[in-house]
């Protein structure tokens, strides 16, 4: 039993509703079979078909309104069960959002995605069924059983035992798959998942001449998986089987019971009829219960899931005031540290520097130094554990606040590039802007000859779903975008390694271009970036190990001396 | 559809498992009929008070029978119907591999969607449920419908004309008519369920822009809106099937409810006893009641037809790379390893990838090819390897055509790429992979060659850790050299190295690149960069600019030569001449 499902918004009167249309439906299924047996009964002491037509009719409408109760409890839950997820979803969503690319990042982005998609969905099934049948198991059978009882108490006592012993077989086999299941789990995994290894590793395969002579493994594993499989579900099965066995074997014995009492004289055929129709309906909810066991343990999970997410802490973004960025302004950042909670990772430590006006700011150390954190605590997606910040001498609460952020551009390796158009990709930032506001700024980016080159010009779609941009593309966009939104501020993350070094050369133009008249915070293993730097902040441990222009940090013979020496590499003075 | 490939070949197959599954679920549905008809006559019978219940001992024993019977063909049911399409499942991959090998090399480039491949898998993987859920179940239903009519029938014509008509309701009428609406449905489910996907994904990988831009709460009202719109046409389709299902109900209360007018009428005439009234209409209840789903089932039908077109459409791809030409015989008796003349490929003539491409590359030579992406790197690296076939010219290696090769390409070429592929099983068996016959002193050779050997000793199971287990163990620089282990085993003449440093930091890519030129120091090599760290080591560069080659020779030469490789060389090391 899942104890969060009675902690939902509005769970209770729907359960109080459910009770009454279920208590109700009970009654129709006790008519039912009353007017169907009353019916046969009769017809079999030799009435006349016409004496049995209203019985019938009586039967049919209690079908028909055992019917209309379970519509009618299905669009309840089914409201009920999309409400409470969507209720989720947002709640989710919202909270994604204040907790920043950081945590996406941490959770894996792919992760979160099929998340929200797929986990709301198995959720919301969970609760639709799972509401469902928890309502039908406590009360039909119960009410069926009282009815039962007062009719024959014989046959009561044998489904009264009958359900436990149901129920404790199917617990103990259940248990037993579950342990067979979990002795096999390692070899069951990795036949699974053998399939899957190969064709993602086919292109290796391949290249190592091995790719024919797979296929003999490829099958062997798959009859290795089958045989292994059908080991695991001819238990598994058992506890279905046990389940009709002992349902078949109760509703044998009862009409056996029944004969019996008939014959002896102590009960007549009408109700004896009526029991022998209701016994299947006794054991019908708990045989459903058992049905889609895994489809609501994986909704239950998700529900877990985006739970726990939702209630992971947060900061409120601040709203307050941070003054416009300007050529006299100053920030000012003393003592900083920051920590991460696996404590895998460096952080940062005892961060210090002021910066000033227009400047242009290189961020280098070798990888782990934290230079992606540092980059991250500039653009205010992590929160310092301590330290202080200050802008014009006015102290600033934290850089995630929205008067900062909303100055700032920031370009990360692999910029994103939305569903859309090329032209509402440009001005993501300025939904307002004017086409010809997107012209000039895709000019400056140099977006001018690939928009050119792309079937439907600025209105081509691109992004994930629509036509695929290279890498230097996918920058100049993003570039485009800053040209446009033109805020005083750039924060860049290795915009260029990863790029061929023509196009690396033809975008640092373009970039030089942008950062004209702003601050720019760039953060990359990209030496020749050091050499347009006003000034270099050297990363190493988490801690600022040297600053300074790159003549006066070469000068002294300093750590970022053997750093780039290093970088440049003893093996290549030919 | 591929039905034609993906289902029918299956079901011929494996037509007598199939029979057999199909048997034994009629048996069970019919078992669960008997023992109501008999529990039926068992209770009219000892209603009449027989002196003995001797009298009743048959359908006594008959119910019991029944009742332990069907659970247990039940459960033969459920298992025979497993263990079939677990064996369906089995040759469905074997076919789809079997699909897919040929073209290994080009699906990558083929299909934009990340992990094709993955995806393919669960295909697969779905079309169980294909038969489990639709396909045995839909056939069941027709053998049951086929023997209570030709029952009926025994009795009386008109009766069975009518019990057709309206079973015909629940097995035909339902299913056909929900097929249709559902059809539609889906169809518009599909497409807002993309479009949400869509603007999901915007919104979590997009989401720094989003903060930054200040608009997030804009991106959340939409995705509720679509959701909400999406959430309209489930709410339709799901009161749709609710709706269904009750008018099914009342067709099967109606049935049984003639089936007892029936009973009741022969009785009368006196073809049957009175006792067999509550037989028959208890065991029609039971009957109905199986048939009841298939209008459920039947309209799922169309979620397995993506998965259908997908597997489809990549057997098509495949005969794109069948059709290979005649190749020219070659008589090649230069001293050339490899040797490239007039090499031209396009994927249609008036825009070509490469034009007239002429190399030779002689034993033990070193080459870097460097340019932008898209301008022919990677085209002309297929055809070095045989995956693809020129539109004229040829590429001889080591004295034949490589498109005759074939397979054997593999005994003259090793390839390190972007991301080696990383296999599920022991560090060991994945470095084994480049020669299978490799001892495990071999194996430990290589890896202190590619100097992992340390590395690999501190592992909690050593060279038997399982190489996904480690999970974040391994870095990027150490999967290339676990890659490189392997090229060492397989021991081929020429190594191509496609890009294989993206994505490091340069210290990383430095010690990784000379490790590199270290251990193959004597193969021949065609290093495919994206910048110039590291190219010092070779002795001729080649740039490649819209399918040709621009500019060629070794670094002094060029750095000599060439302003446009001195400026890019300048940008790639800054500080050269400066220390």
């Amino acid at each position: 039993m899942d104890k969060a499902l009675f902690t939902y918004k509005g769970v209770k009167p729907v359960l109080v509703k459910l009770a009454i249309i279920t208590i109700l439906q009970s009654g129709t299924i006790i008519a039912q079979a009353f007017y169907l047996a009353d019916a046969i009964s009769s017809l079999y002491r030799g009435d006349l078909f016409r004496a049995v037509i209203m019985k019938l009719a009586v039967f049919l409408l209690a079908l028909f309104s055992r019917q209309l109760l379970t519509v009618w409890k299905k669009q309840i839950t089914f409201h009920f069960a999309a409400k409470t997820s969507e209720n989720h979803r947002d709640l989710l969503l919202q909270k994604l959002f204040r907790l920043g690319p950081r945590f996406v990042g941490e959770e894996g982005s792919g992760m979160t995605v099929t998340l929200v998609m797929e986990g709301v969905l198995k959720f919301r099934n969970y609760l639709e069924l799972f509401l469902l049948k928890m309502i039908n198991m406590a009360i039909i059978p119960i009410a069926i059983m009282l009815f039962i009882l007062t009719v024959n108490i014989r046959s009561a006592v044998i489904l009264m035992i009958a359900l436990p012993i149901l129920v404790i077989f199917l617990v103990l086999l259940g248990l037993a798959a579950k342990s067979k299941a979990d002795r096999q789990f390692k070899s069951y995994h990795l036949l699974s998942n053998h399939f899957v290894d190969s064709l993602r590793g086919l292109e290796t395969l391949k290249y190592l001449g091995l790719s024919k002579d797979h296929i003999t493994n490829i099958k062997d594993v798959s009859d290795r998986y089958r045989q292994a499989t059908m080991k695991t579900l001819r238990v598994a099965f058992l506890s279905s089987f046990a389940l009709d066995f002992f349902t078949m074997l109760s509703i044998a014995t009862v009409a056996v019971f029944l004969g019996l009492g008939l014959i002896n004289g102590t009960i007549t055929l009408h109700p004896a009829l009526m029991i022998l129709i209701l016994a299947p309906e006794y054991f019908l909810p708990i045989r459903e219960l058992g049905a889609d066991y895994h489809a609501t343990l994986d909704g239950k999970n998700a529900g877990k899931k985006m739970e726990e997410m939702i209630a992971s802490e947060s900061g409120e973004q601040e709203m307050e005031a941070v003054p416009f960025w300007q050529t006299t302004s100053t920030l000012a950042v003393k003592q900083v540290n920051v920590k991460y909670h696996d404590n895998k990772r460096a952080g940062l430590k005892d961060i210090e520097f002021t910066v000033s006006g227009v400047k242009k700011i290189g961020v280098i150390g070798a990888s782990g130094a934290g230079k992606s954190t540092f980059i991250h605590f500039l653009g205010g997606f992590l929160e310092p554990s301590s330290g202080e910040i200050w802008i014009n001498g006015d102290r600033v609460c934290s850089l995630s606040a929205y008067g900062w952020q909303r100055q700032v551009t920031y370009i990360p390796q692999h910029p994103y590039i939305f569903n859309d158009t090329v032209f509402n990709n440009i001005r993501f930032y300025q939904p307002e802007a004017s086409e010809q506001e997107v012209r000039e700024a895709a000019e400056n980016a140099g977006l001018l000859e690939v928009i050119q080159s792309l079937p439907q010009g600025l209105e081509t779609i691109v992004g994930d779903g629509g036509r695929a941009l290279s890498g230097g593309q996918e920058q100049r966009i993003a570039l485009a975008r800053a040209f446009l939104g033109n805020r005083p501020i750039i924060i860049l993350d290795e915009p260029t390694a990863h790029l061929d070094i023509e196009t690396e050369a033809e975008l640092k133009e373009t970039m030089l271009k942008l950062f004209n008249g702003r601050l720019v915070f760039i953060a990359t293993h990209r030496l020749h970036w050091m050499l347009d730097m006003d000034e270099i902040i050297v990363l190493q441990h988490g801690r600022i190990v040297e600053r300074g222009s790159h003549e006066q940090l070469m000068k002294q013979h300093s750590y970022y001396d053997q750093f780039v020496k290093a970088q440049e590499g003893d093996c290549c003075h030919g | 559809m591929g039905k034609k490939n993906w289902v029918m070949p299956y079901i011929r197959q494996y037509r007598y498992l199939l029979v057999l599954a199909i048997f034994l679920g009629f048996l069970t549905i019919l078992l669960g009929g008997a023992l109501m008809f008999t529990s039926g006559y068992l209770i009219s019978k000892s209603a009449a008070r027989p002196e003995s219940i001797l009298m009743v001992y048959v359908p006594i024993v008959g119910v019991r029978t029944f009742g332990i019977g069907r659970a247990v063909v039940s459960y033969m049911d459920r298992l025979s119907g497993h263990s079939l399409v677990l064996k369906i499942l089995s040759e469905m991959r074997v076919k789809l591999y079997k699909v897919i090998e040929p073209q290994a090399l080009l699906v990558r480039s083929r299909f934009r969607t990340g992990d094709i491949l993955g995806i393919l898998a669960n295909d697969i993987e779905h079309l169980q449920n294909f038969y489990l859920k639709t396909f045995f179940p839909a056939f069941v239903s027709l053998v049951i419908y086929a023997v209570i009519i030709a029952c009926a029938g025994l009795f009386s014509l008109p009766f069975a004309i009518l019990l057709a008509i309206m079973i015909g309701l629940l097995l035909f009428v339902a299913p056909i008519v929900s097929l249709f609406y559902t059809k539609a449905k889906n169809e518009r489910l599909k497409k807002t369920r993309n479009e949400l996907y869509y603007q999901f994904a915007d919104a979590i990988f997009g989401i720094n822009d989003w903060i930054f831009s200040g608009h997030s709460s804009q991106i959340i009202e939409d995705i509720q809106k679509k959701e909400h719109q999406f959430f309209q046409l489930e709410a339709k389709k799901q009161s749709f099937g609710n709706w269904r299902d009750m008018a099914n109900q009342l067709v099967l209360g109606t049935i049984v409810v003639a089936v007892i007018y029936w009973a009741n009428g022969l009785t009368v005439k006196g073809v049957l006893s009175p006792m067999f009234i509550a037989a028959f209409g208890l065991a029609a209840l039971s009957l109905m009641e199986s048939f009841l789903p298939l209008a459920a089932v039947v309209s799922d039908m169309t979620t397995y037809e993506d998965s259908l077109q997908r597997l489809e459409m990549i057997e098509m791809k495949r005969s794109i790379v069948k059709q290979r030409q005649e190749p020219h015989e070659s008589s090649n008796d230069s001293s050339n390893l490899i040797e490239v003349n007039h090499l031209t490929f396009g994927y249609s003539s008036d825009d070509l990838l490469l034009n007239d491409i002429n190399l030779a590359v002689s034993p033990g030579e070193k080459l870097a090819i460097i340019g932008r992406s898209g301008m022919g790197k990677s085209t002309l690296l297929h055809l070095l390897q045989g995956a693809l076939t020129p539109i004229s010219g040829e590429v001889i290696i080591g004295g034949r055509d490589v498109t005759r090769l074939e397979d054997s390409i593999t005994a003259y070429i090793s390839v390190l790429n972007q991301k080696p592929y990383l296999f599920h099983t022991s560090v060991r068996n994945n470095i084994r992979l480049g020669s299978p016959q490799a001892s495990d002193e071999e194996v430990i050779r290589v890896a202190k060659m590619v100097q992992l050997d340390e590395m690999i000793q501190q592992l909690p199971q050593g060279y038997e850790t399982n190489m996904q287990e480690t999970g974040q163990r391994f870095s990027g620089g150490e999967r290339q050299r676990i890659a490189l282990a392997r090229i060492l085993l397989q021991n081929t003449p020429i190594v191509i190295l496609d890009e294989p440093t993206v994505g490091l930091d340069p210290i990383t890519e430095t010690k990784l690149l000379s490790t590199i030129f270290t251990t193959l120091n004597d193969k021949t090599i065609i290093w495919v960069t994206h910048h110039l760290i590291g190219v010092e080591q070779v002795d001729r560069i080649l740039l490649l600019e819209h399918g040709k080659i621009v500019m060629e020779g070794s670094h002094q030469e060029l750095l000599k030569r060439e302003e446009r490789y001195r400026r890019l060389y300048r940008l790639d090391r800054p500080l050269q001449g400066k220390i």
